[in-house]
C-alpha cells in the first residue's frame, strides 16, 4: 500500500527536525522518518528510557525541538528504516515487521553521517572501535566499552568524548590529535567569531582533560593495534604534515580500547538512489550531492541537508533544515520560502565555521597509508589489501571493479566501512584521483531487511 | 592527445560480455589476431549480473544442442582459463506446483531424453527426499544432474584475461560507434575512448553487443530484431549451506542458487518489461521475497542484502542469432541470447571462431540463423 504525504523527511537529527518543523509551520503535511527508537539523531541522542538520568543541554534542546515538531503536526515515524527510494518519490519503509510505501511531493534527506573507518594493522581486533560507537554506548546505554581508552583522531569531538569518558570513570591514556591544530587555529580566528557556544563547550572539555591529567598529543596518530585476542597496546607515532608517521618516533602505549575519531563520512546513499548528481569533496567528508541555494539536489523536489550533504555540524544542519523545509513547503504550495533570506547570515556564519573546521581537521593522505598487504580492508568479506592489489594487477582500476573481482564491498555493511578504504588504496596505487576511482553504486535495500517483512505489506 | 589512431587485426569483436570475451578467447586460441572493444568494463552488463545458471534442460528444442555442447566446454573451463570461476555441476531442479505443470515437464523430459539429455522426473516423495529444503507447494520436478552454476562476473572476466594472455587486444572504455563496410565486406570498426577515435581495421567483425547490438547494426542496414528487457536479482546475507542445485519454479515465478559464500541469489522468471532502465522496482523485490520464502521456507529467517538489475537481449522467438549475415561479408552476429546466454557463451564463442577460421561450424547454425526473421 502506498500512502501519500506532501513532504517526507528522512532522518530526525537536528537537520531533519528543523526541516520538518519549518515545513509544518508553513502549513505542509509532513512525515518524519527515523530508524532510532528516539528521534534526535547524533547530536540530540537521547538516553534510553531505562537509564534516564538528568538530560544534557543537547538532549533538552532536542526534546524541545521534537515537541515543537509534534505540536506543529509533524507525523513522527520512529524505529523505521527507509530502505529504498523509487520513481515518483516513493520511499520504502520498513519497521522490521512489514514494508510500507510513502509517496511524497518533496523529499528532504537528513540522514547524517557515519564514522570514517581507518585501516591499520590490528584495526580488526576486538577493542578497536569508532568514537561514535563508544559515545553511543555511553549516551544510549550508559555502558563503558572498556577500561583504558586511547582516543586517536582529529577535531574537538575527541575532547568531548574524552571528557565524557573521564566523567564516567574510565581511564583515558591519551588523546591523539592528528592535525597540528594550535598554530593553524589562529589563522582562522575570524571564523570563530560568534562561536562562543562552541568555544565554551571545547573549553569545558579541555578543563576536564586537564583535571584528569589526560595527555593531549597534537600531531600524533595511531599506527597499529596489538594484542593476542583483544587490544593490549597501540603503536603511535608523530605525524608529518601529510599525516604520515615519522619514522623513529613510534611509541607503545598500553590500552584495552582504541576509539577512532577521524571525522565522518556523509551517508549519501538515498540521494544517489534518487538520482542526485554527486561531487567528490574531501573537505566535506567525501561524496556529497550537489545542491542549489534552497538545498535542492539535481533531482527536482529532492533536498538534502546536514551532514549527509557535507559534514558541517549540528548548527549548520539546523539552518540548512530550516531553509529546505521552507523551500519544500513553498514548492508544494505552502508559504513563500521566506526562511532563505532570513537565514542567510546564519547560513554564511555556519559555512564559515564549516570551512574552518575542514581546513583544520580534514585528515591527510597518510591516514590511508597505514594498512599493510596483510591488513583487512573489507571486514565483512575479510578481503586484504593484498587481494585488492591482485585485482589491480588483473586490470581493475575502480572501486566497483575491485568489488566484483574480490568481493570487497559486497558484505553486510554495503560498503559503508570499506569503500573509502579501498578507493583510497586504488587511487594511491594507480595514480588516479579518488573521484575517478569512484564509490560503489547503491544497491537497495540500503540496509538488510527481513525477507518476510518485504513480502508482507501492511 | 591523438584523435584518430589506427590499428589492424584479423577480427574485431564488439562487446565484452561472455559472448564477446569467449569469441575473443577461442579466436586467439586458433591463432587469430583479435581486438575486442568494450564500451565500459568486461562483464559489466548481463554477463556479470546474471543468475549464474548453467543449464541445459527446459530450453527451446532449437537451442538444446548448443546448451549440451556448451556444458561439455564448461566442464573443462576452470582448468582451461586458469581461474577459479566457481563452476559446480550441482544439478538443476525445475519444480511443478500443479498437475498441468508436471504434465508439461513430463512431455519436455521425453523430448530431452530423445535429444540425448539425461533428465529424471521426480514425484512428490522423490522431491522431498532429494530436496528437503523446498517448500511443500511442489508436487514434483524434473532434474538434470549435469546442469550447474558458476560465478558470472569471474567467468566473463576469466575469458577476457585468458584471451589477453593469448595475445588478444582488449580495449575497455572504448565504445564502437560505427562499422565500416567496403564494397560488400566489412573493413573496420571505429571506436571512441577518452582520447578520441580509434579505427580497428579487420576483415571480420563480430557483433556481440548484447542488447545494444541492434543500434550499431542499423547504420549498415542490418536490422537485428533484438530488444532490451530488465531482469532483477536480489540476494540474501550469507546463509548456512542449504542447497547446491540451480532451482526454479515457473508457478511461483522465481529461481535461485546459493553462491559459494552462502548468499542465496533469487531471480524472477516473469516476462520482463522491455526497457534499458536498470533500477530494481519495489514490486519486483517484493515478488522475489514472497517467491523465495515460499520456495525455500528456511529463507523466512533471512534478510535481503542487495539487489541489482541487468539488461537481457530478447529476440522475437527467444532463440539466439548466431552466424553470418548474407548481405555483408565478414559480418558475424552473436546476439539475442534472450536470457539464456551465460550458459551458451562458451559454445557461442567457439562457433564464432570456427566461422572465422574454418568457414564451417562444428554444429549446424540453421536454427539460429539471422535470416529466419527475413
Ligand atoms: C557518532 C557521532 C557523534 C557525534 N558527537 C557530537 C558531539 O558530541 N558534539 C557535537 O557537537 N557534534 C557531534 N556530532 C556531530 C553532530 O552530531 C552532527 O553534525 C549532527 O548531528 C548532524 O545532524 P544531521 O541532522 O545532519 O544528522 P544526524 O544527527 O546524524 O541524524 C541523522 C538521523 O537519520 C537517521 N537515518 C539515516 N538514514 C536513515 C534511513 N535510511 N532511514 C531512517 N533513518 C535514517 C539516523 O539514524 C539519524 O538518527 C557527532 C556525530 C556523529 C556521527
Ligand atoms: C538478471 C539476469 C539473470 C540471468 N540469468 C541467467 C542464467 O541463470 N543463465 C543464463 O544462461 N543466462 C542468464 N541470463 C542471460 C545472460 O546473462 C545473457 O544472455 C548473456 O550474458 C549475454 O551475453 P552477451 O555477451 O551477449 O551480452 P552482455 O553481457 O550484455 O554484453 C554485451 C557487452 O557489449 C557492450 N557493448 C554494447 N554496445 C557496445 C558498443 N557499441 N561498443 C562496445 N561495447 C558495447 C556492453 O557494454 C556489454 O558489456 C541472465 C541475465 C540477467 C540480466
Amino acid at each position: 500500500m502506498t500512502e501519500q504525504v506532501e513532504i517526507a523527511v528522512v532522518g530526525a537529527g537536528p537537520g531533519g527536525l528543523c526541516a520538518a518543523l519549518a515545513a509544518a509551520q508553513a502549513g505542509a503535511q509532513v512525515a518524519l522518518i527515523d530508524n532510532n527508537r528516539h528521534p534526535g539523531g547524533q547530536y540530540y541522542r537521547q538516553t534510553a528510557r531505562e537509564f534516564r538520568g538528568a538530560p544534557s543541554s543537547h538532549q533538552r534542546e532536542g526534546a524541545a525541538l521534537l515537541q515543537q515538531a509534534i505540536a506543529a503536526g509533524v507525523r513522527i515515524i520512529a524505529e523505521t528504516n527507509v530502505w529504498g527510494a523509487f520513481d515518483d518519490k516513493v520511499l520504502a519503509l520498513n519497521d522490521g515487521a512489514a514494508t510500507t510505501y510513502l509517496q511524497a511531493r518533496a523529499i528532504i534527506l537528513a540522514t547524517g553521517a557515519y564514522d570514517r573507518p581507518v585501516a591499520f594493522p590490528g584495526w580488526t581486533l576486538p577493542g578497536v572501535m569508532t568514537a561514535g560507537a563508544v559515545q553511543t554506548l555511553i549516551k544510549e546505554q550508559r555502558i563503558l566499552a572498556g577500561k583504558r581508552f586511547l582516543l586517536a583522531g582529529t577535531g574537538p569531538l575527541q575532547l568531548v568524548l574524552a571528557a565524557e569518558l573521564a566523567r564516567a570513570g574510565a581511564q583515558v591514556v591519551a588523546v591523539l590529535e592528528g592535525s597540528r591544530v594550535f598554530p593553524r587555529v589562529l589563522q582562522h580566528a575570524g571564523a570563530l567569531w560568534n562561536q562562543w557556544e562552541r568555544l565554551s563547550e571545547g573549553l569545558s572539555s579541555w578543563l576536564t582533560l586537564a583535571r584528569h591529567r589526560i595527555p593531549y598529543r597534537v600531531g600524533w596518530g595511531i599506527v597499529a593495534a596489538e594484542g593476542a585476542a583483544q587490544v593490549e597496546q597501540a603503536t603511535i607515532a608523530r605525524l608529518d604534515g601529510n599525516w604520515r608517521p615519522i619514522r623513529g618516533s613510534e611509541e607503545k602505549i598500553a590500552c584495552d580500547t582504541i576509539a577512532l575519531g577521524y571525522g565522518f563520512v556523509p551517508f549519501n546513499t538515498l540521494s544517489r538512489l534518487l538520482g542526485a548528481r554527486q561531487e567528490w569533496r574531501p573537505e566535506l567528508g567525501g561524496e556529497v550531492p550537489a545542491r542549489d541555494a534552497q538545498m535542492q539536489t539535481s533531482a527536482p523536489g529532492v533536498y538534502a541537508v546536514g551532514d549527509c550533504a557535507g559534514i558541517g555540524g549540528a548548527a549548520l544542519a539546523r539552518v540548512e533544515g530550516q531553509i529546505a523545509g521552507s523551500a519544500a513547503a513553498a514548492q508544494v504550495g505552502h508559504g513563500t520560502a521566506d526562511a532563505i533570506p532570513a537565514r542567510a547570515s546564519a547560513l554564511a556564519r555556519e559555512r564559515r565555521f564549516q570551512r574552518m573546521y575542514a581546513a583544520l581537521f580534514t585528515p591527510g593522505v597518510g591516514l590511508y597509508e597505514l594498512s599493510q598487504d596483510d591488513t583487512i580492508l573489507c571486514r565483512c568479506e575479510e578481503i586484504t589489501q593484498a587481494e585488492v592489489r591482485h585485482a589491480l594487477a588483473l586490470g581493475a582500476d575502480t572501486t566497483n571493479e575491485v568489488k566484483l573481482i574480490t568481493r570487497g564491498g559486497m558484505g553486510d555493511c554495503q560498503g559503508r566501512m570499506c569503500a573509502h578504504l579501498i578507493a583510497h588504496f586504488i587511487a594511491r596505487e594507480t595514480g588516479r584521483s579518488v573521484a575517478q576511482v569512484g564509490m560503489l553504486p547503491p544497491r537497495p535495500p540500503i540496509f538488510p531487511i527481513p525477507i518476510t517483512a518485504l513480502g508482507v505489506t501492511r | 592527445m591523438n584523435d584518430r589512431r589506427r590499428i589492424s587485426a584479423e577480427a574485431v569483436v564488439i562487446g565484452g560480455g561472455i559472448v564477446g570475451c569467449a569469441s575473443a578467447y577461442y579466436l586467439a586460441r586458433r591463432g587469430v589476431q583479435v581486438a575486442l572493444l568494450e564500451k565500459a568494463t568486461i562483464g559489466g552488463e548481463a554477463s556479470g549480473r546474471n543468475g549464474g545458471g548453467v543449464r541445459q534442460q527446459c530450453r527451446d528444442r532449437r537451442e538444446r544442442p548448443f546448451a549440451i555442447a556448451s556444458v561439455k566446454l564448461w566442464e573443462g573451463l576452470q582448468a582451461e582459463l586458469g581461474f577459479d570461476i566457481e563452476y559446480v555441476q550441482g544439478g538443476n531442479i525445475r519444480m511443478a506446483a500443479n498437475d498441468a505443470r508436471m504434465e508439461s515437464l513430463r512431455r519436455e523430459g521425453a523430448e530431452e531424453l530423445e535429444d540425448g539429455l539425461q533428465v529424471e522426473l521426480w514425484d512428490r516423495d522423490e522431491l522431498r527426499r532429494r530436496a528437503p529444503y523446498l517448500g511443500d507447494v511442489f508436487i514434483g520436478a524434473k532434474y538434470c544432474a549435469t546442469d550447474g552454476t558458476a560465478n558470472p562476473i569471474l567467468t566473463t572476466k576469466a575469458f577476457g584475461w585468458a584471451a589477453q594472455r593469448l595475445g588478444a587486444t582488449i580495449l575497455t572504455r572504448t565504445e564502437a560507434v560505427s562499422i565500416g563496410v567496403e564494397g560488400a565486406r566489412v573493413a573496420s570498426v571505429t571506436g571512441r575512448d577518452q582520447d578520441g577515435e580509434i579505427v580497428v581495421e579487420a576483415p571480420w567483425v563480430i557483433n556481440a553487443a548484447g542488447p545494444w547490438s541492434a543500434a550499431l547494426s542499423r547504420a549498415i542496414g542490418v536490422e537485428i530484431p533484438v530488444e532490451p528487457a530488465r531482469s532483477v536479482i536480489a540476494i540474501t546475507q550469507r546463509c548456512a549451506p542449504l542447497f547446491r542445485e540451480f532451482i526454479s519454479s515457473h508457478d511461483l515465478g522465481v529461481y535461485a542458487r546459493q553462491a559459494r559464500e552462502g548468499q542465496v541469489h533469487v531471480g524472477g522468471t516473469n516476462v520482463p518489461p522491455h526497457t534499458f532502465d536498470q533500477r530494481a522496482p519495489a514490486d519486483v523485490l517484493e515478488h522475489l521475497a514472497r517467491g523465495a520464502a515460499q520456495m525455500i521456507p528456511a529463507l523466512r529467517g533471512a534478510n535481503f542484502l542487495r539487489s541489482w538489475a541487468g539488461t537481457l537481449e530478447m529476440t522475437p522467438d527467444k532463440v539466439p542469432i548466431l552466424g553470418y549475415v548474407d548481405r555483408v561479408k565478414g559480418y558475424i552476429l552473436a546476439t539475442g541470447f534472450s536470457g539464456h546466454g551465460f550458459c551458451l557463451g562458451p559454445i557461442a564463442g567457439k562457433l564464432v571462431s570456427e566461422l572465422v577460421v574454418d568457414g564451417a561450424p562444428s554444429l549446424s547454425l540453421h536454427e539460429v540463423r539471422f535470416s529466419r526473421f527475413g
